[in-house]
């Protein structure tokens, strides 16, 4: 499948394209934000046309580009269905033949004959994502529509998809969820600004992506770090206070980001006004979804750290870190050695990310020491 | 079935490739127009169910709104032009002794307002479903057809009124069956029209604003607030301008055998309805020229 589109000014979104999606496979393509990875599914659709070269489809192709596009919010669910069902090629017959399964999958049975105007956002979709994927394309085109509606849909969403690609039915997936393509996908293209970068199986061209990614932010390095000073009102008798903080490697080199499985350290600089007995620093980690994944502490581990006094920097070094990919902050408070007077604290210190060498990104937060085995 | 245009979705599964822009040799011949309509009919008609449903849906009384307001200028035209400006319409077709200002008015108005109704509502359709034309694949007249049908529902009751009118007035006669033909060659014109202009407008908005004013213009160029006879009376060259203008002929003939009851020479239907075809043709022809990269433009 070869597309190329021009737009104005000589900019061409897509060149020297070639790809030929084979019948049946579902098929991703990854690149980072305007490297034509839309275009091509516009092209595919036909809703651009191809400046040169040309798209060879076979069979009936159904796009999910923006779910519900056809709606109008005066129309019951049931009207939109016919008129979107109409748009997307399906005849009256075929239409009333599916409408129960529609109303059903979307699970609107009780609201399908009132104004879609009325409907929340999760109900307007999970109908347009009904519906496209009811009208039994040979060739579904899915564009960055696969977060859709609550936990519950979106299984079932990936259920259908599952039962399309075993019916033999093609599937193009466009998305950043590199984690779900990679369970889904059993080729990948990677675009990288408008042209074919690299293609082959779904792991192997993740990971090529992910360590181009990884390594243009290295280059970009927005070091995760941060300074704080003193000035600041803060919480704390202030018998102590941490200057700064951030995140290094095993080598105590400043680090952009954490990889999942390469040892980690936090390191805070601070000044004590005053000499000090075995206070307890602690960094809390808290993932994004707001949940608190772990507290490292010196007083659990059982580390004293004696009198202590001037400038001083404490590391704290995570082995072969668990962390699974995701985006943490770091909270640092330290308190006195009987664990009762607070001295001071520092909500998010530092806020990094954690990579995967590999393209899999894991369920929930870390990635435990386990071993398997079978009688 | 519904193939879906240029890419030739088939439910066998035919290959037609999407080939590049500017190499389209399909000659656009009267065959394919028709057989596109035909292939596309249940999606205009989706299109029209959705602008039936939702065109009048939040007004208590819905499709009285659509008589009112053409009957409301009815009346402040006949007031003004027949009382204040005293003109004389010609006398009625069924007893010459009388003459009707009001249903002389109406039927010129009915046929104005078809022609113009349809050219300013196609013009306006791309815009107003810009969206859906940015997302999915699907002929792009579809719904500018859709609502030129609601439309011509409209046009079907206020073509109700005026036989009422008549009926009232005991102007009856045979020469009524000709109003058939004439006002489908009226609709086919504006429908052609507008089909022209509807691309173009969908690139520049500023063309409906001037369609509009050359549309009041015509308005009065065309005999519906004063019979033909008068201009001729009065300003030659302005007599020649009315009589120039397309509307006219179509106005005329409605005039003729709705009011007058008179038949026209044998060629002036058949000629208004060709002239609607060859029109509405290229119009068709048109935009499926310039639509292809409506996704694009809007």
């Amino acid at each position: 499948m070869r597309g190329r589109s021009k737009q104005t000014q000589d900019f061409w979104a897509i060149r020297n394209v070639s790809l030929s999606i084979p019948r049946g496979s579902v098929y991703g393509i990854i690149g980072h934000n305007g490297s034509g990875k839309s275009t091509l599914l516009k092209l595919m659709t036909g809703i651009y046309r191809p400046t040169e070269g040309a798209i060879t489809t076979d069979g009936r192709v159904a796009a999910l580009i923006e779910l519900g596009a056809g709606f109008h919010p005066d129309m019951t669910g049931r009207e939109n269905i016919r008129l979107n069902g109409s748009i997307l090629g399906l005849s009256r017959g075929e239409i009333e033949h599916s409408m129960d399964t529609i109303i059903d999958f979307a699970g609107l049975r009780d609201f399908i004959d009132d104004p879609v105007k009325h409907y929340s956002s999760g109900m307007y979709v999970r109908l347009g994502f009904s519906v496209a994927v009811h009208m039994r394309p040979d060739v579904l085109l899915i564009d960055e529509v696969l977060a859709v509606g609550d936990e519950e849909f979106q299984r079932k969403c990936f259920d259908h998809l599952y039962t399309l690609r075993r019916e033999g039915r093609t599937i193009v997936v466009v998305s950043h969820g590199l984690g779900q393509l990679e369970g889904l996908c059993d080729e990948v293209a990677w675009l990288d600004h408008g042209e074919v970068q690299s293609v082959g199986g779904a792991t192997d061209t993740i990971s090529a992506y992910l360590t181009r990614v990884n390594a243009e932010e290295t280059m970009a390095g927005a070091v995760a770090a941060a300074e704080r000073g003193d000035d600041t009102a803060r919480a704390g008798n202030g018998a102590v206070r941490c200057m700064s903080a951030r995140l290094i490697d095993a080598e105590g080199q400043p680090l952009q980001h954490a990889e999942t499985g390469r040892t980690l350290g936090f390191e805070v600089q601070m000044t004590c006004y005053e000499r000090i007995l075995g206070p307890n620093l602690r960094f809390a980690l808290q993932h994004e979804s707001g949940q608190l994944v772990t507290m490292m502490s010196n007083h659990r581990y059982g580390f004293d750290f004696g009198h202590i006094e001037g400038e001083k920097t404490v590391t704290a070094l995570l082995t072969d870190n668990p962390l699974l990919p995701g985006r943490y902050r770091v909270h640092i408070d330290i308190f006195d050695h009987t664990g009762s007077v607070l001295i001071d604290n520092w909500d998010d210190a530092v806020e990094f990310t954690v990579r995967s060498a590999r393209g899999e990104i894991g369920q929930g937060f870390v990635e435990l020491p386990y071993t398997y085995s079978i009688t | 079935m519904l193939p879906m245009g240029r890419m030739g979705f088939t439910p066998e599964g035919s290959v037609w490739p999407i080939e590049a822009r500017g190499r389209d040799s399909d000659r656009p011949r009267l065959t394919r127009v028709i057989a596109d309509l035909y292939r596309q009919r249940a999606l205009v008609w989706a299109f029209a169910n959705r602008d039936f449903a939702t065109r009048y849906r939040s007004s208590i009384l819905g499709w009285a709104w659509s008589l009112l307001q053409p009957l409301a200028t009815l009346l402040v035209y006949a007031a003004v032009f027949s009382l204040v400006f005293r003109i004389q319409a010609p006398p009625l077709g069924a007893d010459p002794e009388r003459t009707s200002f009001a249903a002389f008015l109406f039927t010129g108005m009915v046929t104005f307002n078809l022609f113009s109704g349809l050219l300013m509502l196609s013009m306006t359709q791309l815009r107003s479903n810009g969206e859906l034309l940015r997302k999915v694949h699907f002929p792009a007249w579809t719904p500018i057809l859709g609502a030129s049908i609601v439309q011509l529902v409209q046009v079907a009751l206020e073509v109700i009124v005026l036989i009422a009118m008549f009926l009232w007035l005991g102007n009856i006669g045979i020469s009524w069956l000709l109003a058939i033909p004439i006002l489908l060659g009226t609709a086919l014109f504006g429908q052609g029209v507008g089909l022209m202009l509807a691309v173009l407008n969908a690139r520049f908005g500023d063309v409906q604003y001037i369609v509009q004013v050359v549309l009041q213009a015509l308005y009065f160029l065309t005999p519906i607030l004063y019979p033909l006879a008068l201009v001729e009376s009065t300003a030659s060259w302005l007599a020649w301008i009315v009589k120039a203008n397309p509307l006219t002929w179509f106005v005329e003939t409605m005039h003729q055998v709705m009011y007058s009851l008179v038949f026209p020479q044998w060629w002036v239907v058949p000629g208004l309805v060709l002239l609607g075809a060859v029109v509405f043709w290229a119009g068709f022809t048109i935009f499926n020229r310039t639509s292809e990269d409506i996704g694009e433009l809007l």
